[in-house]
């Protein structure tokens, strides 16, 4: 059962602080390095899944000039759920990486 | 004070399904809002006043409202187990689904008889009398593509959906690409082709997991019995009347409803009893969109074809949407009868049967 790739950076980015809906599309926007930049239907598609699972809760509510702001952060088995697949991305990458290093033991680190 | 942007992205989003726009509609239009904010108050009143989602942006809503929504629609087209109406319609979108992939792969099949016609390889018919170049290797492999709606209505007859699915958007994507390959202009006829193609594929979704079996005999048997038919109306008509543009799609296939409609109520008759009711409603779905399709298709298919035969097109085009209408009109009243048959889906069984009278 792996996350999408919208799923992943949204989780990533409630990492060590709660944000609201426009704060994750910046965070995911900035760790992806531009590359992933969220739709509002495809954040709160993804939102409204991950709260439903218990990965995600309402952390509080603010009112921001006459509108609602809802922050939301990583539960604990959010953090659990990431953590898995941040490791299972991690070790499918080391076995490619692994098979590629085998076959060009030279090339690998010397100078251009 | 809403600005219009923000009355057009409330707008946007009234695709949502209630519960779900309940929840969340308010947080999405501020962040939308957030995200088109501008520094500059120049810019920032210009956007209130005449700013519009980005097509990206309604797109992503879009496919949100589809998987939202999809669960509630399987759930309308229902199979083994559902309430009785929404098994007559389930029942009814797969007919029509069948339906349409079967006319594919009759018309796949007919086009590869009429390739290896071109081709010479059936020296026992006269040559084709219409004008057609020396068929080549891209001829065949664009046939080739269009054929995979065959091996798609096959899996389909034997419950292998996904396979279906995807041979045939591949035959009918093949088919709609060869089109425009061709650069046949886009006029109405591509145009409502294009759109029943799209429902078509739409509606095969109605196979899900909880989809009956389909009984493969006589549905296997239409496929040769179609395919001669076609092949033998099309060919006696290219010979017959040579001069004659040949029958456009919505004349063929508005003749095969025809067909189709007079052996269901000859086979009731027969039988002694009432029409099936999913075959009825499949049918009445299918002439409504042909009525259309002629309808809108008329005008072109009679102005393409020499003026000393536009009074007789026309009249045959008539004469084809009056036939629609002769069928169709029984078609639906037969559906509607069994649909108000059936216990409306929340109430007990017998308590919608006795309130809906006759």
């Amino acid at each position: 059962m792996g996350l999408t790739e919208p799923a992943f950076f949204i989780l990533t980015a409630l990492v060590g602080e709660p944000r609201h809906g426009y704060g994750i599309v910046g965070e995911v926007e900035r760790l992806s390095g531009q590359r992933v930049r969220l739709k509002v239907g495809t954040l709160y598609g993804v939102l409204d899944r991950l709260v439903a699972d218990g990965l995600v809760e309402l952390d509080r509510e603010e009112v921001q000039q006459g509108r609602l702001r809802r922050y939301f952060r990583l539960t604990d088995a959010g953090s659990r759920s990431l953590a898995a697949e941040a490791e299972r991305l991690a070790a499918n990458a080391r076995i490619a990486s692994g098979r590629l290093a085998a076959l060009r033991p030279v090339n690998l680190g010397g100078p251009a | 004070m809403t600005s219009r942007l923000e009355e057009r992205y409330r707008a946007v989003l009234r695709v949502l399904p209630p519960a779900y726009r309940a929840a969340w509609e308010e947080e999405m239009v501020a962040t939308f809002l957030e995200s088109m904010a501008t520094e500059d108050p120049e810019d920032a009143e210009f956007l209130a006043e005449y700013g519009r989602p980005h097509w990206s942006e309604v797109a992503s809503v879009l496919g949100l409202a589809i998987r939202l929504r999809l669960p509630a629609l399987r759930l309308r087209l229902g199979g083994v187990g559902a309430p009785p109406r929404y098994r007559l319609w389930g029942d009814a979108v797969r007919q029509v689904a069948l339906m349409g992939l079967l006319t594919h792969a009759v018309l796949a099949t007919v086009t590869v008889v009429n390739l290896l016609w071109e081709a010479g390889k059936l020296p026992w018919l006269p040559p084709p009398p219409w004008p057609f170049p020396a068929p080549g290797p891209r001829a065949a492999l664009r046939v080739f593509l269009i054929f995979a709606t065959v091996p798609a209505y096959l899996a389909l007859l034997s419950g292998r959906r996904h396979a279906a699915w995807l041979l045939a958007l591949l035959g009918i994507g093949s088919v709609r690409a060869s089109a425009l390959a061709v650069g046949q202009p886009f006029d109405a006829e591509r145009w409502s082709l294009l759109l029943l193609d799209l429902l078509l594929l739409a509606t095969l979704g109605a196979f899900h997991r909880d989809a009956p079996p389909v009984r493969r005999g006589p549905w296997l048997a239409a496929l040769p019995v179609g395919v001669v038919l076609t092949f033998g109306a099309t060919s006696a008509e290219a010979f017959w009347h040579s001069d004659w543009p040949l029958q456009d799609p919505a004349g063929l296939f508005a003749a095969a409803l025809i067909g189709a409609a007079f052996a269901h109520f000859a086979g009731a008759l027969r039988r002694a009893r009432r029409p099936a009711a999913p075959r009825s409603l499949a049918l009445a779905l299918l002439a409504l969109g042909l009525i259309g399709m002629r309808a809108v298709t008329l005008s072109d298919y009679v102005g393409h074809a020499p003026p000393a035969l536009h009074a007789t097109l026309l009249s045959v085009g008539l004469v084809e949407v009056a036939g629609l209408l002769a069928v169709g009109v029984p078609l639906a009243l037969l559906a509607l009868r069994a649909v108000r048959r059936l216990p409306a889906p929340g109430l007990p069984a017998g308590a919608g049967s006795r309130s809906a009278g006759a």
